[in-house]
């Protein structure tokens, strides 16, 4: 435990040298949570308005996910570098057991994300309202999980390859696969009315459905606005996403980083 | 001659680097059908009736101008990197002049950026339809002044900031709000009823004046409030282009000398 403790703090010193990065990714959630969400409110069709109330407010959970997968995703960019630079080689040389070392990144990165995204989920908590303990409690359980789940997504990505031009491509795919197919932006109904009216198809709607970042901005949504109702879906969602890519992760690293 | 031959070497330079970053175009690609098959197909259902009937043409020719945005942006970032690999101070020992070579250098990153964008255009009219080749003509021009003046913006941000890191932050703080406050995801209409502040800076935004150009050349104008020639925008944007290619080559030419890149 004390040697997992020590990554973390590594990790955690190694976050905090990005502050540049931090800083431009805090300017892009705020333009988009205090411009872009502020002229959308505006733009929003009746159904739209009564279904969600306001867009502000159905965007901020929205946000609090955005910013939690950036930060959670950062770790990888790291992890490829080391792979990259050997550096991992030092890490091996370290008294820590494999098993401690993958399980310190992947918690290091979960951590990170959740620590990037504390003031977004407070100023969503200032716009909407707070929940109430055991809801508050439910929300960081699952946010947790996510964060640790991409956290295991973006460690797989970046030991499963080395160059770092393909990493930073495979990352956008990432990205934007799963910003743009979730409800951060946009309802769910939304895309499943696209996929009855055959408009989208129907394994990118089930994507949309099963997708982290929905279930996470949809948990949020449904304790602070009512809408969409919770179920225990979202959470099983979660916890099947995070158990699948914490063990690949966890695998993955352990085998790269004793290759030859 | 000889001068024009000098600006041309710089020129064909920046283009033959740009040709390396293939994954820089094949993420932007992605990014573009995101963009386009996700958030303009859905967002165009959530808006109000009055606007859901056009507005997924509308939001996919803002998308256009965004990536032209980010595209011209782009060429700071090269300057930084060959400041990082001392590759600048080979640049400053050429037999070019330092006006030759910024000049060259916008010139070549609003190329290439249209290089990039040119396919995706090409998408764009097939999807919008194109209404009038005079109007998209004059709108095209107007665009690649436009790519120009944003790759010479980005390169007189990068030689007045001589540090990576703040560049960095600077210009993704920039890009963030420059492109939330314009016309290229909503109608002037919306953002003026969303916030009189907000209005003002978009109104006088040359990213709202490129959008409204590109949209009033492909005959997407029914949200924009332009004369059958929009001036405006076309001044605004020569206004844009001159600052920064012209007044910021000069201004900033001395700044080239000498070391202090962080």
């Amino acid at each position: 435990m004390k040697a997992i403790l020590h990554l973390i703090e590594h990790d955690f010193r190694n976050f905090f040298r990005y502050k540049w990065w931090l800083a431009g990714l805090i300017s892009m959630n705020l333009a988009d949570l205090l411009i872009m969400a502020v002229v959308y409110n505006q733009m929003l069709s009746p159904e739209i308005a009564e279904q969600i109330k306001s867009y502000f407010s159905f965007f901020a959970p929205g946000v609090t996910v955005v910013g939690l997968f950036a930060s959670a995703f950062m770790i990888g960019r790291e992890i490829n570098m080391e792979v990259r630079r050997q550096i991992h080689h030092y890490m091996l040389s370290l008294p820590i057991t494999r098993l401690e070392l993958a399980l310190g990144r992947l918690l290091a990165g979960g951590l990170r994300g959740m620590m990037y995204m504390t003031p977004l989920l407070l100023t969503t908590f200032l716009i909407i309202g707070f929940p109430s303990l055991p809801q508050l409690f439910i929300i960081l359980g699952a946010l947790f999980l996510l964060a640790t789940g991409i956290s295991g997504v973006s460690i797989a990505t970046a030991v499963s390859i080395t160059s770092f031009e393909k990493f930073i491509t495979a990352r956008g795919l990432i990205y934007y696969v799963l910003f743009f197919c979730s409800s951060i932006f946009y309802p769910l109904s939304l895309i499943q009315t696209l996929g009855q009216e055959g408009i989208m198809p129907q394994p990118l709607v089930v994507l949309a459905e099963l997708n982290p970042l929905s279930n996470g901005a949809d948990l949020i949504r449904a304790f602070l606005l009512g809408n969409p109702a919770f179920t225990f879906d979202m959470i099983r969602n979660l916890v099947v996403f995070s158990a699948i890519f914490v063990t690949a992760a966890t695998i993955a690293y352990m085998k790269i980083i004793e290759r030859k | 001659m000889k001068k024009t031959r000098k600006l041309l070497l710089v020129i064909e330079r920046d283009l033959r680097r740009f040709i390396q970053f293939k994954f820089l175009i094949i993420l932007r690609t992605i990014w573009f059908a995101a963009q386009v098959a996700f958030f303009g197909l859905i967002a165009s259902r959530m808006v109000v009736p009055e606007l859901a009937d056009i507005y997924f043409e509308f939001y996919v020719a803002g998308v256009v101008i965004m990536m032209l945005y980010s595209a011209s942006v782009f060429i700071g970032y090269d300057i930084f990197e060959e400041a990082e690999h001392g590759v600048f101070e080979y640049l400053l020992s050429l037999p070019v002049s330092r006006k030759e070579l910024v000049l060259g250098r916008s010139i070549g990153g609003g190329i290439r950026s249209f290089i990039l964008v040119g396919p995706i255009i090409a998408i764009t009219l097939f999807i919008i339809g194109l209404a009038n080749p005079l109007n998209l003509l004059v709108a095209l021009s107007a665009l690649f002044l436009f790519a120009f003046g944003v790759s010479g913006m980005s390169i007189t941000i990068a030689v007045t900031l001589k540090s990576g890191d703040r560049f960095d932050i600077f210009m993704g703080a920039l890009s963030a709000f420059i492109i939330r406050l314009s016309t290229t995801m909503y109608p002037q209409a919306f953002v003026q009823d969303a916030n009189q502040a907000y209005a003002a800076f978009s109104q006088f935004n040359p990213v709202t004046y490129a959008s409204d150009l590109f949209r009033w050349g492909t005959g997407i104008e029914r949200y924009l409030t332009m004369s059958p020639m929009p001036l405006a925008p076309i001044i605004g944007i020569v206004i844009f282009f001159f600052i920064f290619t012209f007044v910021g080559v000069t201004f900033y030419e001395k700044r080239l000398e000498g070391g202090g890149w962080q």
